[in-house]
């Protein structure tokens, strides 16, 4: 009986941190529904049968469903998977040397411009202000 | 046999197409022909049994599950309609060995013509609702292609034909949907057996509806004519072949195909007389009011088609037989007119009639062709299109839906007949007649010339000699409909009503071309009917609502993004709550709980409440990683070991990947606004209480799944495995499990992507590989040489859990997270990219990893299905079985390479840049607006990355 209120907690949190400004709390809000998500999932199996499934243990009415067990295993690999990806999203949006450091010196910004693509992408972020805290 | 290779002939030689083209550069239009001929002479070694009224028929299974198969059937009607994509197929593929230019026959036209050549004859042929379906768009697509071929300038008309056919071919498919839902079976010939069935069914009424409205799109007619007049940007022979021969033509034979179900039908009659007749004389007239000569053309074309389809809507075995005469005249004459407006156009460098004028005087044998196959298309006697418009004259006057019904839809005929008649001798007339002015032109080679004039003659030959399609066209009537009696087709019918039609068509065609300026003046008057405009309209009205949906999707920035779908879970669940309404109590057992769950939960609503309420990056990044462990201990709890296992791995790998990225990231959170904070709290609150009261009302309720008591009973005898979780990951659901490695897999190379790095050559040391470790400043020597103790002891530890994973906890997944915290510890110990040697970095390279990964589970995959097997089947790995080395096992090693990868890429990729934070843009500069504000900028910074 408890499970769902560990889910309820979760949910919460990670849509609360989902919301708020800055890319690091929407990758923790992410880790946390994932979390919710594969505790949901377990308990699909049935909250309360908490034997494990190994075959030398037999089956007795209190072993585990190991189906949900492996999906939920794939699950926690492929959010690992996305959550990397996200803060390797994070990192790529974060101001770096690899840029030239900043804006380009007065002369220099037309080439800049007509190498297009990620130099001034990024520097039109700098000057918005979901950007602006990259955390 | 032979209807499948002559589809795999075709297959072939349009495969060869390109390769033909460069040696034999634009001759190879020649082979081209040669191949259509003996396509077609090969289905023609079945003509006798087919003239017989026996169809052939060959199948073999495609989608055994949906009841569809690839299921080709050969009778009259199919192969009038192969003979016409043949025959007038390679006229034109001859034609464009001199029409097209050196480059353009290398290009795409010869593959796309001879692919579209296939998926007519697949068209007519299918006898498989599914199959036919295939084809139909397929033709689609390769008459888009073709249009395409003609350069930025086809790109409107081009799509307006796509769309337009397309969504004909949305209607088509619908009406294959209803019709297998009606009658059970996909075969076309079982359906049309019994028309019955279909009749009897409430879809009868839409599926014929769908039929007619995917017919009408695909011939042009009202209110969807317009896309047929803008394809004529395409090349010439395109035109000539799939405008006004073939493609057109898939929505008659689709009409013809079905009449044994519909033509019985008085609404069906009506409908195709109406939209038949309205088109054809809307066609002829704006024919007549056109200066181009492929423009009239086309409009001819569209006229023309509106015959055919009024003529098949009488349903009589006399109209069918006119329907399936004129289709094949239409082919021949308009496919010749096409081939020399052609090469008016190549030779004057014009097809306006405004600036033609005695041409015959320069290009005698161009113009006597055109005259010829001009005349067959007027209706002159003896050619063959006067033949078959006598034959469409008797077919209409045999219409009996109404009383009048007969004559005065025959009274129309003779109307548009008329207007053909008209402008007929206006494009004879205005291009070649009158005055020369262009004195120094000539004649083409007689190469160029040669198709259209075998076709011109051709023309003149067959009409008095159409007895010759006597028994093609008498099987094609009787199969398209049971049980009629078709009309004997020969020349001369005597002094007839149909006779007396012709007459007074030539004689009033006579007089509108006569009384040209009268005639233009009131034609002038008529109101536009060409829909093109309406079409337009509606497709920038949808890209308007498009449009106008834009800034509702922008609103709020990302929270509002993220708010959105997170409010319709809200919803959504709610509903189903309410919906659900009270369920039953739940099961006796699942109200056991430990007390130590409990504390359990309290700490970890602290550990939520703490990140979601920090304001600090460390607290956030600490508290997660607390967050997680709790969670670890829950499922240790619920009795999952591996489960657990993996997740603590995981958390400790996360943390480590949160701390790299933040790496001198400021050490505030950006602080959220009141409004925010509020609005997010509510619904973060709401969607807690959902997910909880879903949670509760979903789980508990039932004992453990079948498909869980089946594997954990099982699993040790068919798989040999005795950890159940293990054997249902790389046994029960192996295929489950080969996808989502690969996803892992994939995003490893995505964060390579990310960070924009070059795979590290072999004996080539990264040059800033020492420079990514040391910016995070960890050079901690205990823990450098204690690892050299430990990481050996970590990859023993690996290797042994990925090998008795199939017994014990471990697995892939596991082992690869150990071997990868090994990675990532030595990382943290300052090894560069977490290995000593350059060995070791080439090793442990990620795109590397991924690879020998995949290949190795798809080849593990795969080797039963050599043998005959199932997809992962288990079997003994020849001389590994011995040591304890398990298919199952080398499958695992490759999920684990390819976790392997993720964890390397990782480490590789996320860790902080070599920046200096004397640059003013640096986040942990004094002067950097992040920073401002903090009490210690730089000791919190640091801070913030131990």
């Amino acid at each position: 009986m408890t499970t769902p209120i560990v889910v309820g907690l979760l949910v919460a949190g990670g849509t609360y941190l989902l919301l708020q400004r800055g890319m690091l709390r929407v990758v923790v809000g992410f880790v946390l529904l994932g979390h919710a998500a594969n505790l949901l999932l377990l308990a699909a199996g049935g909250p309360a049968l908490r034997g494990v499934p190994f075959a030398q243990e037999g089956l007795d009415e209190g072993t585990a469903d190991p189906l949900p067990q492996a999906f939920v295993l794939t699950a926690i690999v492929i959010a690992f998977a996305i959550t990397v990806y996200l803060l390797g999203l994070l990192r790529a949006g974060r101001p770096g040397p690899e840029d030239g450091g900043g804006t380009p010196p007065p002369g220099e910004e037309d080439a800049a411009a007509a190498r297009g693509g990620r130099g001034s992408h990024r520097a039109d972020h700098r000057g918005d202000p979901e950007a602006e805290g990259w955390t | 046999m032979i209807l499948v290779a002559s589809l795999l002939a075709l297959a072939v030689l349009a495969a060869l197409s390109p390769l033909l083209a460069r040696v034999l550069r634009r001759e190879t239009g020649y082979v081209l022909a040669a191949g259509f001929l003996a396509v077609a002479a090969l289905l023609l070694t079945e003509a006798p049994a087919v003239l017989d009224g026996r169809a052939v028929e060959a199948s073999a299974e495609w989608l055994p599950s949906l009841g569809v198969s690839f299921a080709l059937r050969l009778d009259g009607v199919s192969l009038v309609f192969c003979l016409v994509a043949l025959v007038v197929g390679a006229l034109v593929m001859a034609y464009c060995c001199r029409y097209l230019g050196e480059a353009e026959a290398r290009g795409p036209v010869y593959p796309l013509l001879v692919v579209f050549a296939g998926s007519m004859v697949g068209l007519v042929l299918a006898d498989d609702l599914v199959l036919m379906y295939v084809f139909w768009e397929l033709t689609t697509l390769c008459s888009f292609a073709l249009v395409s071929t003609a350069g930025t300038a086809a790109a409107g008309p081009g799509r307006q034909a796509l769309l337009v056919t397309v969504a004909g071919g949305l209607a088509l498919l619908t009406a294959v949907v209803l019709l297998v839902v009606a009658t059970g079976t996909t075969r076309v010939s079982e359906i049309l057996d019994d028309p019955g069935a279909v009749l009897a069914s409430p879809l009868a009424v839409p599926v014929g509806i769908c039929l007619a409205l995917a017919a009408f799109t695909k011939s042009a007619q009202l209110p969807f004519h317009f896309w047929l007049p803008g394809a004529m940007v395409a090349m010439t022979p395109v035109s000539a072949y799939l405008h006004a021969a073939t493609m057109v033509k898939a929505g008659i034979y689709l009409l013809v195909r079905v009449s044994p179900v519909y033509a019985s039908q008085d609404w069906w009659t009506l409908l195709l007389l109406a939209v038949g007749l309205s088109t054809a004389l809307a066609g002829a007239v704006q024919a007549l009011r056109e200066h181009d000569l492929k423009a009239m053309l086309a409009q001819s074309t569209v006229s023309q088609l509106g015959l055919l389809v009024a003529v098949i809507g009488v349903g009589t075995s006399t109209a069918l037989a006119a329907a399936l005469l004129h289709t094949m005249a239409h082919a021949l004459f308009k496919a010749t007119l096409f081939m020399l407006v052609g090469i008016v156009d190549k030779q004057t460098g014009s097809r306006d009639v405004r600036e033609l004028s005695g041409l015959w005087r320069v290009m005698p044998f161009t113009a006597a062709c055109t005259g010829v196959a001009a005349l067959s298309m007027a209706g002159v006697p003896p050619l063959l299109g006067f033949v078959s418009k006598e034959y469409l004259f008797e077919g209409f006057l045999s219409a009996d839906v109404l009383p009048w019904a007969g004559p005065v839809a025959a009274g129309l005929a003779v109307a548009a007949s008329a207007l053909t008649f008209a402008y007929a001798a206006r494009i004879v007339y205005d291009a070649f007649g009158g005055p020369t002015l262009q004195a120094r032109l000539r004649d083409p080679r007689p190469a160029f010339l040669a198709p259209a004039a075998i076709a011109a003659v051709a023309g003149l030959a067959l009409g008095p000699a159409v007895a010759l399609f006597d028994p093609v066209v008498r099987s094609a009537a009787a199969a398209a409909l049971p049980g009629g009696d078709p009309p004997e087709v020969y020349f001369w019918h005597g002094f007839g009503i149909e006779l007396a039609l012709s007459a007074v068509t030539v004689t009033i065609g006579l007089v509108l071309f006569l009384a040209r300026d009268p005639v233009d003046a009131v034609l002038h008057r008529l109101p536009d009917p060409w829909g093109h405009r309406g079409f337009d309209r509606l497709h920038a009205g949808l890209l308007a609502l498009g449009g106008a949906t834009r800034p509702l999707d922008e609103a709020g920035g990302r929270a509002g993004h993220l708010a959105r779908p997170l409010a319709g879970v809200v919803v959504l669940g709610g509903a189903g709550l309410l919906a659900a309404g009270a369920l039953g109590p739940a099961a006796p057992r699942t109200t056991d709980v430990d007390p130590g769950e409990w504390l359990l939960i309290g700490l970890l609503a602290a550990g939520v409440l703490g990140a979601a309420l920090t304001g600090s990056t460390l607290v956030l990044v600490a508290l997660i990683g607390v967050v997680g462990l709790f969670v670890t201990l829950w499922l240790l709890l619920a009795g999952t070991v591996d489960v657990g296992t993996t997740l603590l791995l995981v958390e400790v790998l996360t943390t480590v990947a949160l701390v790299l990225v933040v790496h001198g990231a400021p050490s505030a959170l950006p602080r959220s606004g009141r409004g925010r904070r509020l609005g997010a709290g509510v619904l973060a609150l709401a969607a807690g209480a959902v997910a909880l009261a879903a949670t509760a009302a979903s789980t508990g309720r039932r004992e453990r799944s079948g498909a869980g008591t089946f594997f954990v009973e099982n699993a040790e005898a068919l798989t040999g495995g005795t950890n159940v979780v293990n054997t249902v990951l790389v046994d029960f659901r192996g295929v489950d499990t080969f996808l989502e490695s690969v996803v892992v897999g994939v995003a490893a190379l995505g964060l390579l992507a990310l960070r924009g790095r070059a795979p590290v050559r072999h004996g080539l040391p990264d040059p800033h590989a020492h420079e990514r470790s040391s910016v995070l400043g960890l050079e901690d020597v205990v823990l450098r040489v204690s690892l050299r103790l430990l990481v050996p002891v970590m990859l023993v530890l690996s290797l042994y859990l990925l090998w008795r994973g199939h017994d014990e906890p471990g697995g892939g997944f596991i082992a690869a997270l150990v071997a990868g915290t090994a990675v990532v510890l030595r990382f943290l110990a300052g090894e560069p990219d977490g290995v000593r040697t350059e060995r070791g970095r080439a090793l442990l390279e990620p795109r590397l990893l991924a690879g020998a990964g995949t290949l190795l589970a798809t080849a593990v995959g795969l080797a039963p299905v050599l043998t005959g097997g199932a997809l992962l089947t288990p079997f003994d790995v020849p001389g590994l079985s011995a040591v304890g080395i398990s298919s199952a096992l080398l499958f695992d090693l490759g999920v684990y390479l390819l976790v392997l990868a993720l964890v390397t890429a990782v480490v590789r990729s996320l860790t902080p840049d070599e920046a200096d934070p004397r640059e003013p843009d640096h986040p942990d500069h004094p002067e950097h607006p992040a920073a401002a504000g903090r009490a210690e900028p730089a000791a919190a910074g640091d801070g913030s990355a131990r």
